[in-house]
């Protein structure tokens, strides 16, 4: 009962609410007016909308293959007999219970133009300094650097489950056959490993489409709206501009959108187990 | 906080007292506890109950959820003049001009062109205008000073002069760290308040934004002042950095010049360092600019909702509150000037001001500020100019007439709809 109570309250009312949404316009002060699939309408032609899933896909595209790269390397290494393993584990997990405020306002420092860090170590070798946050072309990149930092102790945890599965004997007929490391990583680990790299990818997938935080704290979605992630879009269109029934459109279009995401990963995965 | 608010409100009236809710800084909890009680000791039988406004992302957010859930108060003093509009045509405020000696009042306290100001299209009034921060261009003395001025910039050449001199790689890396002023890069509709749109009231002596249901900004004042500000950024006199994260530029030197309100006073006489003399000039203006500098004041108003049970109980609460002696209380609480005529002039006033020339400047500028137009959808106006703002004054991807029209084309279409 407490569970359906629960169901009923926070999920079932509030999806059902929000698609009767999308076929109004509502500003919450005033009564909603019926305004059949006008939202929908706008949807398509909101050059904003595609821009902001754009900007989107933009940030899957660098964070996705970043954070798996930079993931497994490390889990890699600190599945290895060394020196502090523990202290090292548990040091790259701490970002992943940082508040993600917290962690922007402190990239945002790490990024300043004029007294960032990086920008310093970048002068101090001779290089040019960088807009990280303010140019268009960086700064979503850079948004991407920042979450992948965030974010990849998880990732290196799932890593380690899946490298500690590998069976040992594996590895040690390949050593009998003269096989290097190297030949040794992508002959038995990946393979082995390569339902641990889906889930990264569907997690990281999901997680990365609801990029908000980041731009909403560090750029407000700028500049020229490079940051503006899809998520950014739709809050501001529900509570800067209180357009209830055009940001419910957005989320349901959104929603179903992730949903065919995963649906075609998860058929891929199937087919390749 | 929609359930918070809607199983909290209620219950905040005893023995049928009105509810109060100022905003919830410190300075304005003291004033309104002060004004409440003295209230309450004159009148026992109309007592009124006083609290902050609920805590929140803002103070706006808290007002919405408060009209969504009906827990709205019955007074509330800080209603940005700009979202006014919105609540009075969802039908959630009392219309003050219907209620018994409120115009007299309001003829008393404002100006025409005030009066104008927060007059809605419907031809109702639902705000008492009540007190402002003028935006002004606060400068480091000593800088202007060392840059062989004697007083600081008043047009556009004139800033243009001081911020070339100004502007310095202290650090020989060939970067400029040191730049004459700095606003905001933020895209954040808000944050032209500050720059912008003062600067559009200061050339076009206070001209609306919106006219008619219509863009009225796309016009030779708003191209100067994109045009003015687009050489500050292009030359580099301002900072694309976000400075804001750092410590006070304005007070370690970094920048001169700074557009704020009186709000900065005591923040800067606490903080800055010995010798530092700063003062307070009005907005830069186009070097053709003829007669008084306005600019944008933010203003916050009184309101009655229309939850309230006695609108006009209500009423006497609000006349007491705005009366000159509680409005020298204001300032002299919380450093913010009452929206009201004569505040130069009258005596009460003066003799309080004249020992604080930082705050004098804000008054006699009080006279010559404006507030926001009568309209809905200010928000969106403002972000649609945000953005344009973005492309062509900071990024320089547009031309100020490509912008400005972009905007009002986006603006206009806003209000078809």
């Amino acid at each position: 009962m407490p569970y359906m109570l629960h169901f009923f309250l926070f999920i079932a009312f509030p999806v059902v609410f929000s698609i009767v949404l999308t076929f109004h316009k509502w500003n919450i002060i005033a009564p909603m007016q019926y305004t059949g699939l006008a939202n929908y309408i706008h949807l398509f032609n909101d050059a904003f909308f595609w821009k902001s899933l754009g900007n989107t896909l933009i940030f899957l595209a660098i964070h996705i293959p970043l954070q798996i790269i930079v993931a497994l390397f490390l889990a890699e290494v600190l599945n290895q007999k060394i020196k502090f393993r523990g202290f090292f584990r548990a040091a790259f997990f701490l970002p992943v219970i940082v508040s993600g405020v917290v962690v922007t306002i402190l990239w945002q420092q790490l990024y300043g133009f004029d007294t960032g860090l990086f920008n310093r170590i970048l002068t101090s070798v001779g290089f040019s300094k960088i807009g990280w946050l303010t140019d268009p072309s960086w700064a979503m990149p850079s948004i991407a650097i920042m979450a992948t930092w965030k974010n990849v102790g998880l990732y290196i945890i799932l890593f380690l489950v899946g490298l500690q599965t590998v069976p040992a004997h594996y590895y040690e007929a390949a050593e009998l056959e003269g096989a290097n490391h190297m030949q040794k990583f992508f002959n038995i680990t990946l393979p082995m490993i390569n339902p641990t790299i889906f889930m990264v990818v569907i997690l990281s997938t999901i997680s990365g489409f609801s990029l908000f935080i980041e731009p909403y704290v560090m750029t407000g979605g700028g500049p020229l709206n490079s940051t503006l992630s899809a998520v950014l879009y739709i809050y501001k269109q529900g509570f800067f501009y209180y357009h209830m029934g055009y940001s419910a459109t957005l989320g349901l279009f959104f929603a179903l959108l992730i949903l065919a995401v995963v649906a075609i990963q998860k058929k891929f995965i199937e087919k390749e187990q | 906080m929609l359930l918070s608010l809607s199983c909290g409100g209620k219950s905040e009236r005893n023995n049928n007292n009105l509810v109060y809710w100022s905003s919830n800084n410190q300075q304005e909890i003291e004033f309104a506890r002060e004004v409440v009680n003295d209230w309450n000791k004159k009148n026992p039988d109309k007592k009124v109950t006083f609290q902050p406004v609920p805590e929140g992302q803002s103070s706006e957010e808290i007002i919405l959820a408060a009209v969504v859930g009906k827990t709205t108060p019955d007074i509330y003093s800080n209603m940005w003049e700009g979202d006014v509009e919105d609540y009075a045509k969802a039908g959630v405020l009392v219309a003050l001009d219907t209620l018994k000696g409120f115009k007299d009042f309001l003829y008393s306290r404002c100006d025409s062109a005030v009066i104008k100001e927060v007059t809605s299209p419907d031809g109702h009034i639902y705000q008492v205008p009540w007190k402002i921060n003028p935006i002004m261009m606060m400068y480091n003395k000593n800088e202007i000073k060392n840059l062989g001025y004697e007083n600081p910039p008043q047009d556009y050449s004139q800033f243009l002069d001081a911020s070339k001199k100004f502007k310095k790689d202290l650090n020989g890396d060939g970067y400029v760290d040191q730049w004459f002023g700095y606003s905001e890069v933020l895209v954040t509709w808000w944050q032209r308040l500050f720059d912008f749109y003062p600067l559009y009231i200061a050339a076009s002596n206070g001209a609306p934004l919106i006219e008619n249901n219509k863009a009225a900004f796309d016009n030779k004042y708003g191209i100067e002042v994109f045009k003015f500000l687009q050489t500050l950024y292009q030359k580099n006199y301002f900072a694309k950095e976000r400075l804001s994260v750092r410590q006070d530029v304005f007070l370690a030197g970094i920048i001169a010049t700074r557009f704020t309100g009186p709000w900065e006073i005591s923040h800067a006489d606490k903080f800055k360092p010995a010798g530092l003399e700063y003062g307070f000039t009005h907005m830069p203006v186009p070097d053709d600019h003829k007669g008084p500098v306005y600019t944008y004041c933010d203003p916050k108003n009184l309101v009655i909702f229309k939850t309230c049970p006695d609108a006009q109980r209500a009423w006497d609460f609000v006349k007491f509150m705005t009366s000159k002696q509680n409005d020298l209380k204001l300032i002299e609480i919380t450093n913010q000037l009452p929206r009201r005529k004569n505040l130069e002039t009258d005596p009460l006033f003066v003799n309080y001001l004249k020992d604080k020339p930082k705050m004098m400047a804000f008054a006699n500028q009080a006279k010559y500020v404006k507030g926001t137009d009568p309209y809905s959808n200010l928000t969106e106006v403002f972000d649609i100019i945000s953005q344009e703002y973005e492309a062509c004054v900071i990024y320089g991807k547009k031309t100020p007439e490509e912008a400005l029209k972009e905007a009002a084309k986006q603006v206009n279409l806003l209000y078809l709809k």
